[in-house]
C-alpha cells in the first residue's frame, strides 16, 4: 500500500501542467532526435541538459527521461519508412517493418510499433515500481564503502560495452577516468592537471565533453551523398491494424516485454541486443515465423516493444543502485547528478517525492508517445526532407549553446571542438566511445567514495571486506570482469556491430 | 620427420594507428610523472596523485598492448573509411571563428552569420531560405532562451552591437 501511496502522490505531481508540458516537449524532442541521422540519444540528452537548467529538478528529469525513451519511439519511423535506423535499437526493425512499407503497410507498422513500445515501455515502468522499494531500502544501508562497491559494480560494465577490441575499451575507460579527474581534488583540495588555468578548477564540462565526442565527432566524420532520400508519409487511414494485425502481434508484444525487460535489467547489455534476441525468439516462436523478413507484423512488434520495455527497465539499476545500464543513461546519471541528485538507494532515502514523481511521468510520457507518434507521422518524415546541410547547421548551433550554458563560458565551447576533434580522433582508431562517457560520469564518484571510506578507515584496505554488502557488490563485479571467459556476453555479431558500444 | 616453426607474418601498423599508439603513451607518460608530484599515499590512505597514477601507467600499458596486438593482427582496428577533410575544416575552423567572436559580437550578429555561412556559403540554399533560418536560430533561439527559458545567452561586447541590443 505504501507503493500505491507514493505512486499516486507521484501521479499528482506528475499531472501538474508543468510537468506535462515538460514531458511532452520531452517526448518531442526525443521523436525528432531518434529520427534525425547523424545525432544519436546520447549526444541528443546530453545536448538538451541546458534546456533543463533553470527547471526543478523533478522536471529536468522528466523532460529528459521523456527525451530518452522518445528516441527509441523516434527510431522506428526510419527504420520503417526509410530502411536506415534512426537509432542502433530499432536497426532489426528495417527487416520486416520496410517491407510491411514495400507492401504499403507502412502506417500499420508504425501503429503496431507505437503499441508495442507503449505496452512494453509501461510494464517495465510497472516492474521499476515494484523494484523501487525494497531496492530503496537498501539507502539506509549504504556508506561510502558500499556507495564505492556499487560504483565498482558500474565501472566493471565497460567489459559489456567493449565492442571489438578489451584493451581499446580500456584505454577509452582509462581517458574518461584521467578527464573526470581534471580539477580540485575532491578530498585534499588540491588542482590536478588545471595547467594553470582558473577555469578548470571546476573540472571539465561534461556536457561539452559528451556533446564534442558524440554529436560534434558525429557531424565530422560524416561523409556526404549517405543520406539521400525520398520518403512518403502514410495516410491516416492506412495507419490503422486489422484485428488480425492485433492477434498476431499479442504474443511477441508479450515475448518482446519479458525478453526487453529482463535484459534491461542487466548492466552493459543496451536495447539493440533486446530486440535482435526478440526478432530471434519470434523466428523460434511465432506461428507465422516462415513470413519473418517478408513484412510479418511479429517481426515490428518484438524488436519494438523489447526496445522499449529494455529502455524503461534499465532505469531500474540507476534508480534504485546508482548503476547507468548504458551510455545514454550515464548522460542522464549526469545529468542527476548536476541537479543534486545522485540515483541510487539514496535517491528515494532523501528525495524520494521526486523520485516518485519521475516514475510517475514515465507512464504519462509513454502514453503521450502513443498519441504523439501515430497521428503526427506525417510530421516526423517531413524532418527527414530538410537537407543534411541544413540540419547541420542547425545541430552545430544548438551544440554551441549548449556547451555555452552549462557554466555561461565561451571556454566550454572551445573544450566541445576539442573534444569533437578527439572523438573524430578515437572513432578513426576504433576506440569505442561508450566506456568513457561511463568512467568519466562514475569516475568522481569512485575516488570520493573510497577516499572517505580510507578517511574512515584511516587507511586500512580491510573496510572493504568487513562489510557484507560491499564485499558481495565487489563479488559481483568482479564476476562481471571475468563474463568474457565464462562467455556471458552479448551475441558475438553484436560485439563488433552494436552501434551503441 | 623435421618440425618447422612458422611464422606469423608482422602486420603492418597503419601510420595513423601508431600515432595514435605515440600520443596515448605520452599522455600516459605525462599524467605519470605529474602524478608522482601530487602525492600518492599519506596517513588516511591515498592522496591526491595516487588514482592519476595508476591511470597514466594504465594508459602507457595499454597503448603498449595495443601496439603489440596490432602487429600481430589480433583485434586489429580496422582501417576507418576516409572523412570528408574539407567538411572537418570548415565545421572546426567556423565553429572556433565563433566561440572566439561570441563574447565580442554577441549570440545574435556571431549565430546569424555562422548560419549563413553553412547555410548559403556551404549548402548554397537559396537567399530567402537561409536568412529566415538564419534569423530564427540567431534571434529567435537568443529570445527563447533568454526570454522564454530564463537562460542567458552571450550579448555583444563591442559598442555599436552592444548598443543596439545584440
Amino acid at each position: 500500500m505504501d507503493v500505491l501511496n507514493e505512486l499516486l502522490g507521484g501521479f499528482a505531481s506528475a499531472l501538474t501542467w508543468q510537468n506535462l508540458l515538460f514531458a511532452f516537449v520531452g517526448c518531442l524532442l526525443g521523436t525528432v532526435i531518434g529520427v534525425l541521422p547523424g545525432i544519436g540519444p546520447v549526444a541528443g540528452v546530453a545536448l538538451l541538459i541546458p534546456l533543463t537548467l533553470n527547471l526543478d529538478a523533478a522536471g529536468s528529469i522528466i523532460m529528459l527521461c521523456a527525451i530518452f525513451y522518445g528516441t527509441t519511439y523516434g527510431g522506428t519511423i526510419t527504420s520503417v519508412l526509410l530502411n536506415t535506423p534512426g537509432e542502433a535499437a530499432s536497426a532489426i526493425t528495417i527487416l520486416d517493418g520496410y517491407a510491411m512499407t514495400k507492401l504499403g503497410r507502412a502506417g500499420v507498422a508504425l501503429t503496431i510499433a507505437a503499441a508495442g513500445s507503449f505496452i512494453g515501455g509501461s510494464l517495465a515502468t510497472a516492474g521499476l515500481v515494484l523494484a523501487a522499494k525494497p531496492l530503496g531500502s537498501l539507502g539506509l544501508m549504504i556508506g561510502p564503502p558500499e556507495f564505492f562497491a556499487l560504483v565498482v559494480v558500474g565501472i566493471s560494465l565497460l567489459v559489456a560495452l567493449a565492442g571489438r577490441s578489451m584493451v581499446r575499451a580500456l584505454i577509452s575507460g582509462a581517458l574518461g577516468l584521467l578527464i573526470s579527474m581534471v580539477g580540485i581534488d575532491p578530498v585534499a583540495g588540491a588542482p590536478r592537471f588545471t595547467f594553470g588555468m582558473e577555469r578548470l578548477l571546476d573540472g571539465v564540462s561534461f556536457v561539452a565533453v559528451i556533446v564534442g565526442l558524440f554529436g560534434l565527432s558525429e557531424i565530422l566524420s560524416h561523409r556526404p551523398g549517405k543520406d539521400k532520400v525520398t520518403v512518403q508519409a502514410p495516410g491516416m487511414r492506412s495507419l490503422l491494424p486489422t484485428r488480425t494485425d492485433w492477434r498476431r502481434s499479442t504474443p511477441a508484444f508479450a515475448r518482446g516485454t519479458g525478453i526487453g525487460f529482463g535484459l534491461g535489467l542487466i548492466p552493459g547489455m543496451t536495447g539493440s541486443v533486446s530486440s535482435l534476441l526478440s526478432y530471434g525468439a519470434e523466428k523460434k516462436f511465432s506461428r507465422h515465423r516462415n513470413e519473418l523478413g517478408h513484412g510479418a507484423i511479429e517481426g515490428v512488434a518484438g524488436p519494438e516493444t523489447a526496445n522499449n520495455a529494455h529502455a524503461n527497465g534499465a532505469l531500474i539499476p540507476l534508480f534504485t543502485l546508482g548503476i547507468p545500464a548504458s551510455p545514454t543513461i550515464a548522460v542522464l546519471m549526469g545529468a542527476f547528478l548536476q541537479q543534486g541528485l545522485t540515483p541510487g538507494p539514496t535517491l528515494f532515502a532523501e528525495h524520494a517525492e521526486i523520485a516518485w514523481t519521475i516514475i510517475a511521468s514515465l507512464f504519462i510520457g509513454n502514453i503521450l508517445l502513443l498519441v504523439l507518434n501515430v497521428p503526427l507521422v506525417g510530421l516526423w518524415t517531413s524532418i527527414l526532407k530538410v537537407p543534411y546541410p541544413v540540419l547541420t547547421g542547425l545541430i552545430l548551433m544548438f551544440m554551441v549553446v549548449g556547451a555555452y550554458t552549462i557554466n555561461f563560458s565561451v571556454f566550454d565551447v572551445f573544450v566541445m571542438i576539442l573534444f569533437g576533434v578527439i572523438g573524430l580522433a578515437l572513432r578513426h582508431l576504433d576506440i569505442p566511445l561508450a566506456p568513457l562517457v561511463l568512467t568519466l560520469v562514475l569516475g568522481p564518484l569512485m575516488e570520493r567514495s573510497l577516499r572517505e571510506s580510507l578517511d574512515i578507515s584511516r587507511g586500512d584496505l580491510t573496510i572493504f571486506l568487513e562489510r557484507p554488502v560491499t564485499v558481495v557488490l565487489l563479488l559481483v563485479a568482479l564476476a562481471i570482469v571475468c563474463s568474457p571467459l565464462l562467455k556471458l556476453r552479448k551475441p558475438a555479431a553484436l560485439a563488433a556491430e552494436d552501434p551503441e558500444t | 620427420m623435421t618440425s618447422v616453426t612458422e611464422e606469423k607474418p608482422v602486420a603492418k601498423v597503419r601510420r595513423s594507428v601508431l600515432a595514435g599508439q605515440a600520443v596515448l603513451t605520452a599522455v600516459g607518460a605525462y599524467v605519470l610523472a605529474e602524478s608522482a608530484g601530487l602525492g600518492l599515499w599519506n596517513d588516511l590512505g591515498p592522496g591526491p596523485g595516487f588514482f592519476p597514477c595508476i591511470l597514466g601507467a594504465a594508459l602507457v600499458l595499454l597503448s603498449a598492448a595495443w601496439f603489440f596486438q596490432e602487429r600481430a593482427g589480433v583485434q586489429a582496428a580496422p582501417a576507418a573509411e576516409a572523412s570528408d577533410r574539407s567538411q572537418v575544416r570548415a565545421v572546426v575552423l567556423s565553429l572556433l571563428v565563433l566561440a572566439a567572436a561570441l563574447p565580442f559580437i554577441g549570440f545574435q550578429t556571431g549565430v546569424f552569420l555562422f548560419l549563413m555561412y553553412h547555410l548559403r556559403l556551404r549548402a548554397r540554399t537559396s537567399w530567402i531560405k537561409s536568412l529566415v533560418i538564419a534569423l530564427c536560430g540567431s534571434v529567435g533561439v537568443y529570445y527563447l532562451f533568454t526570454l522564454g527559458l530564463n537562460v542567458s545567452l552571450p550579448e555583444a561586447g563591442l559598442v555599436p552591437l552592444s548598443l543596439i541590443g545584440l
